[in-house]
């Protein structure tokens, strides 16, 4: 099967230029100026629309097993389709967790039998995410997996965090921390004047930063390379864009609503609970600090924390209701967002979604649009904008802020690994 | 659609005149002085009634106890999609039980107010009569009520508004009819 | 004119909404002195009580007030009730609703659980405590009964004092009684008084001393002992000598200072007992007082239930 894309833009993540993609099979077969339609089976018309190579979302939850109410593997990939991701890691916060070989081999299988995007588990660092033994890190490893964390349960005891790096090191695992201190984060949103002024219990901004700067200073001890996952506030930036001066082996992520929406907007939707999220919504400085580092690279990815929950996790009161917002098909519209508003450009886009992921998990074969790389690819229309509606939305929950809102960017087409999986 | 002026019923002298009428009648038909009270319907009963208790204690050299008496909280006529009016004061500080108590109002219409206020007055005690004064009686009533002392009797059509105006709250005493524009 | 279909709190009121409940409040006073201790007004309405959080003073004012308004009144609690069988707060607020209520007076432990439950019914809602956030009925008989005693309500210096962070009265209060108008100074340690209160309309101090002086309306709030295993203050002996109000501090305010605290009190840790027969009396009259401001929103809301 050979696809030919022809007239469209391609952004890497160091240049834009006009070129055709030929596809063969799983590849990228050629990428050139010319390509003549009768080398191919199929040719997408595709000029004044724009290619990226296929986004990678190191951070989802697709709630399987134990809530596929919520989300499947199946549902979950075909969410991250229409969102033009094509390889997306799922966290271990499953029922059961993914602590063991034989969960996560079977999330990797099913997902390749499925086959629409890539999707890779990630296995927890302790056994059941308890924080208390490490979990079976070369089991892990062997079942597919590319990194280890505990989630929303982070590793409490220094000791053992240590431990978890210094081991993860051995087989080249990347460790994801959800840097927070949980004594400092007994609460529903940020501490603010808002949670003040409506007698929320509150989340301090240094929940976060307190416990980055313990990750930097382990991940430098024990010189192995740590993940962090949502970044969103300002202080932690401030931490990061320090250790990475002193060579630290460290990268972080941040998520599409940390630079779309600060703590304000909970109060101007009336607390609807489809707001709250962990690491809470920040500050409006919060807000611009993230703009600031995703464009300086101090941040180094987008990832979603695509975090399904049934209509009933949220239909509550906001005291009461889950955390987590689904993230996998807004994620690039709320990206070129950024773009419109100046703020990045779409080379960065392609940096932060796809090329710096790939760098992040060793997935030497995506990232980028070249040659010989793995057929990932997906076309978007800049010029068409869309209304976020509930019957819209593939993924089987339908928890986001973004509800009613009218968002750049329309992905058009998305080839992973050769094949067209989504096409609107 | 706003009101214009159709008629001046009473004037000042009139007004005054008519209530010293209301006056000497209220002595001629209730004998047992030591037995009356008056009651005002808010908000201009109130005046009028206090205005009749200057009348009588003069004459009759007594001091008569007064009341004030707030209908909003019985008013059966609320039901109108909109705000509540809002309530005013209702004072009664002596006892009814065995008073012959003399509510006064200043124009009888429908007499869903003299209903209401009735209503009010019996959560007060057990009165041995009620009787009622009004300054205008103009018609149209919807209840079987009749006033016991009437100013003026003026028949109006439903187009009409019939205003009472008090020095106190209005700064002149006169009755007027406004017709709808 | 009142327009408004539910009072959730102080914060979006504004003094001339203020003053339209106390005024009417006056009125509503003297029902309980008549013979027949009960007016119309509600008659063929239907008010319940969904309390999903203990409390009996503040249910039995609500109750009493509906009562005396004529309203069929009907109290719901969740110890006693299907939330313990997993109900969420919102299907027994509709369970409710399809009986034809007119207004929800509601309790949660939950800040803004009335916003949550008011957007979502077609009944008016009276926010009778949620969470951490406000008791404006509360706070409104608090500023009443300042009306009664000062014989005014603006220019005041009122002083909040004690377990503030997590007090939906101190909010109420601060609201209420800054849109009125008056400067209000709050006064706890830091952990019980969280930081970014100074975003809100008020003084802070630590000094109790201080904060008292020539105050005009002093707010003692109940220091909450179940938060004593937060460990917020190291002891209730070392509250008391710097927080505790006791005659001394009191000098320093005007002599016809107005003294208040939600109850029930701590004697001896946030007020001294020596203080009791001057104080109790305004804590007692909170009763009536509550009563008649509680029968006035009543009525004010049920004008916009029709």
């Amino acid at each position: 099967m050979k696809i030919l894309i022809k007239g469209a833009t391609l952004v890497h993540h160091d240049r834009t230029e006009k070129k055709d993609i030929l596809v063969k099979d799983s590849t990228i077969a050629k990428v050139s100026k010319k390509i003549s339609s009768q080398e191919a089976d199929e040719v997408i018309r595709a000029s004044g629309k724009f290619v990226f190579a296929g986004f990678i979302d190191m951070h989802t939850h697709l709630r399987t097993p134990g809530r596929e109410d919520e989300e499947t593997l199946l549902s979950g990939a075909l969410a991250a389709a229409k969102g033009g991701f094509t390889t997306i890691l799922c966290m271990p916060n499953t029922t059961p967790p993914i602590d063991n070989y034989e969960i996560a081999f079977w999330i990797r299988k099913v997902s390749q039998n499925i086959g629409i995007v890539d999707i890779y588990p990630v296995g927890t660092i302790t056994k059941e995410r308890k924080g208390k033994e490490l979990a079976e890190f070369g089991y892990l490893k062997e079942a597919g997996c590319l990194a280890v964390s505990d989630d929303g349960d982070p590793v409490a005891s220094s000791l053992l965090l240590r431990r978890a790096l210094e081991y993860a090191k051995m087989y080249n695992l990347l460790l994801i921390s959800h840097a927070e201190e949980k004594s400092l984060a007994a609460g529903v949103m940020l501490e603010s004047d808002i949670s003040a002024k409506w007698g929320m219990p509150a989340i301090a901004e240094v929940a976060e930063s307190v416990a980055v700067a313990r990750e930097i200073e382990l991940a430098y001890f024990t010189a192995s390379r740590l993940h962090l996952a949502h970044i969103s506030r300002r202080r932690s930036l401030r931490l990061i864009e320090c250790a990475k001066k002193d060579k630290i082996g460290i990268s972080c992520e941040t998520c599409p609503h940390y630079f779309s929406l600060s703590v304000k907007d909970i109060e101007r939707n009336n607390f609807h609970a489809n707001f709250k999220v962990n690491p809470p919504l920040g500050t409006e400085d919060d807000k611009q600090a993230i703009r600031k580092a995703l464009k300086s690279g101090v941040i180094d990815c987008i990832a979603t924390d695509h975090a399904p929950h049934s209509f009933l996790e949220k239909e509550k009161s906001f005291q009461e209701a889950s955390f987590g917002m689904i993230g996998l098909e807004f994620a690039f519209s709320l990206s070129y967002q950024l773009v419109k508003e100046k703020v990045l450009s779409l080379e960065v886009i392609a940096d932060r979604l796809s090329y710096r992921p790939a760098k992040i998990l060793g997935l030497e074969e995506r990232g980028e649009i070249r040659e010989g790389l793995r057929a990932d690819l997906v076309i978007v229309d800049l010029e068409k904008e869309w209304v976020v509606d509930k019957e819209s939305i593939v993924s089987r929950s339908k928890n986001t802020p973004f509800l009613g809102r009218k968002l750049p960017g329309v992905v058009e087409y998305t080839i992973s690994g050769g094949k067209i999986v989504y096409k609107k | 659609m706003g009101y214009k002026r159709k008629a001046l019923i009473l004037n000042k002298d009139d007004f005054h005149k008519t209530l010293r009428r209301i006056a000497h009648q209220i002595i001629e038909g209730v004998p047992q002085v030591s037995k009356i009270c008056l009651i005002g319907i808010q908000r201009r009963g109130v005046n009028l009634a206090y205005r009749l208790k200057r009348i009588i204690d003069s004459l009759e050299k007594v001091d008569i106890p007064l009341g004030t008496i707030d209908i909003t909280l019985y008013r059966d006529d609320l039901t109108a999609i909109g705000p509540n009016p809002e309530v005013r004061s209702t004072k009664i500080d002596f006892a009814l039980d065995g008073k012959i108590v003399i509510l006064v109002d200043d124009v009888l219409f429908t007499g869903r107010s003299a209903r209401a206020a009735l209503d009010a007055l019996m959560d007060f005690g057990r009165p041995e009569a009620v009787k009622l004064v009004v300054l205008v009686d103009r018609g149209h009533r919807q209840l079987p009520i009749r006033a016991d002392f009437i100013g003026k009797n003026i028949p109006t059509s439903l187009q009409e508004e019939v205003a009472v105006k008090v020095e106190e709250i209005d700064g002149k005493d006169e009755v007027v009819i406004w017709e709808k524009d | 004119m009142w327009q408004r279909r539910h009072l959730l709190g102080l914060k979006d009121l504004d003094k001339k909404d203020i003053e339209l409940i106390l005024g009417q409040a006056e009125y509503f006073r003297e029902i309980p002195r008549r013979q027949i201790k009960k007016v119309p007004s509600l008659r063929g309405k239907t008010v319940v009580n969904l309390f999903f959080e203990p409390s009996t003073r503040t249910r039995i004012s609500f109750e009493l007030a509906a009562k005396r308004l004529s309203a069929d009144v009907i109290n719901f609690s969740s110890s006693a009730s299907s939330i313990q069988k997993g109900e969420s707060i919102l299907d027994t607020l509709k369970n409710m609703e399809a009986y034809a209520v007119d207004i929800f007076v509601i309790r949660h432990s939950f800040s803004a659980a009335s916003v949550y439950l008011a957007q979502r019914t077609k009944a008016c809602v009276v926010n009778a405590g949620d969470g951490a956030n406000e008791h404006p009925t509360q706070a409104l008989l608090d500023m009443f009964t300042v009306k009664q005693r000062l014989k005014k309500l603006t220019g005041l210096k009122v002083v909040v004092v004690g377990d503030i962070a997590y007090s939906r009265v101190a909010r109420s209060n601060i609201w209420g009684f800054s849109h009125m108008g008056c400067e209000v100074w709050l006064c706890a340690p830091p952990t019980l008084l969280g930081r970014d209160f100074s975003a809100l309309p008020v003084r802070i101090t630590y000094d109790l001393r201080k904060a008292v002086k020539e105050a005009d309306v002093i707010i003692m709030l109940r220091l909450q002992n179940e938060r004593q295993s937060e460990k917020l203050i190291p002891s209730l002996r070392e509250y008391r000598q710097h927080f505790g109000l006791n005659p001394d501090i009191l000098k320093g305010a005007r002599r016809d200072a107005v003294i208040m605290h939600p109850g029930p009190v701590n004697w001896d840790v946030e007020i001294a007992s020596s203080l009791k027969e001057k104080i109790m009396p305004s804590i007692l009259n909170q009763a009536s007082n509550g009563l008649a401001v509680r029968m006035a929103v009543l009525y004010l809301l049920k004008g916009a239930a029709e």
